[in-house]
């Protein structure tokens, strides 16, 4: 297999700023890693307030500034969460979170490997989700949780990210000529700039 | 009064009251992780039935699984039936508008209060 692009996945074009953090697979336990996921999503979260205009004394400005760190924030600790749960420890791919700011958008990004198996699952859910409306998906995954649905629950990240945050996701699978049993899955969420500006290009 | 603690959150019950106090950072791991949370949730569960507040005026930030958390105690509060459920939150923290509408979704009585 070689690669494969689902949902809205552009790749990058002209001027912008960007920032990306690898992280090295390694094999200490998930829990005691755990807390990596927080640090490095607030400091994305804060990271990107650089590049928004100044928005001291104007209330209005100020909150959209919040609402946009925050989703940065939320994206990233959650994308990070799923790649550090599924990675494919077996091989010695690096987990990427890549941060990009245009004028009109944010991207973060997230890549890792992954299993074959567990590939072909997400590609399923990702189908699946573009299909459907993801409130109404959120909406019942809510409900499936409840019966204590483990994997009710893997998804949810995404289908919030799109409903309450408007971000649009886009997912980019990229086979390995030598090792077909892995996989690197790169999911992209990218985040409109309704009424601000962002980096001054 | 009981308390639950980590590294960047706090969470307190009142039992008499029937309130949760939320305050910080939630970011756990999974259903396993939020289970002893859930559990202090279900205690303001009477009978017979009496109003619960949850206080999220300074829970700053929430995971998709504690997202979950709050979804499994919402429908275990409907489940119980005849329980007013009162969310308190702040205007001033972008996910509660966002994101608790999502519980209303789950359970149309319960009431949003946005400070």
């Amino acid at each position: 297999m070689d690669s494969q692009t689902l949902g809205s996945y552009m790749e990058r074009s002209g001027h912008c700023e960007y920032l990306t953090l690898a992280f090295s697979p390694v094999s200490s336990p998930l829990r005691s890693r755990w807390r990596n996921n927080g640090l490095s999503a607030d400091f994305l979260g804060d990271y990107v307030t650089t590049f928004l205009p100044e928005s001291a004394g104007r209330a209005r400005a100020e909150r959209r500034q919040n609402e946009i760190k925050y989703s940065v924030t939320y994206i990233a600790n959650e994308l990070l969460e799923n790649a550090m749960k599924y990675h494919e420890r077996v091989v010695d791919t690096p987990i990427q979170i890549h941060l990009e700011l245009t004028s009109d958008h944010i991207t973060v990004s997230v890549s890792n490997g992954i299993g074959f198996e567990q590939g072909q699952r997400y590609k399923a859910f990702v189908e699946r989700l573009l299909e459907g409306d993801a409130a109404d998906m959120l909406l019942k995954q809510q409900l499936d949780s409840a019966k204590c649905d483990q994997s009710a629950m893997s998804g949810l990240g995404l289908l919030t990210m799109i409903s309450d945050h408007d971000a649009q996701l886009g997912w980019r699978f990229d086979g390995d000529p030598a090792l077909s049993e892995v996989m690197t899955v790169t999911t992209r969420a990218v985040l409109p700039l309704k009424d601000e500006q962002g980096v001054s290009a | 009064m009981k308390n639950i603690s980590g590294e960047s959150f706090e969470i307190r019950l009142e039992e008499d009251n029937h309130t949760v106090f939320f305050k910080g950072a939630l970011r756990l791991s999974g259903t396993e992780d939020y289970a002893p949370i859930l559990e202090l949730l279900k205690e303001t569960l009477a009978n017979p039935p009496a109003p619960i507040a949850l206080d999220l005026r300074e829970l700053n930030f929430l995971n998709s699984s504690g997202i979950t958390m709050f979804s499994r105690f919402v429908i275990e509060v409907r489940d119980h039936g005849g329980i007013n459920l009162h969310v308190i939150a702040s205007e001033a923290i972008p996910w509660h508008a966002r994101s608790l509408k999502n519980l209303q979704r789950l359970m149309p009585s319960l009431t949003i209060l946005l400070t």
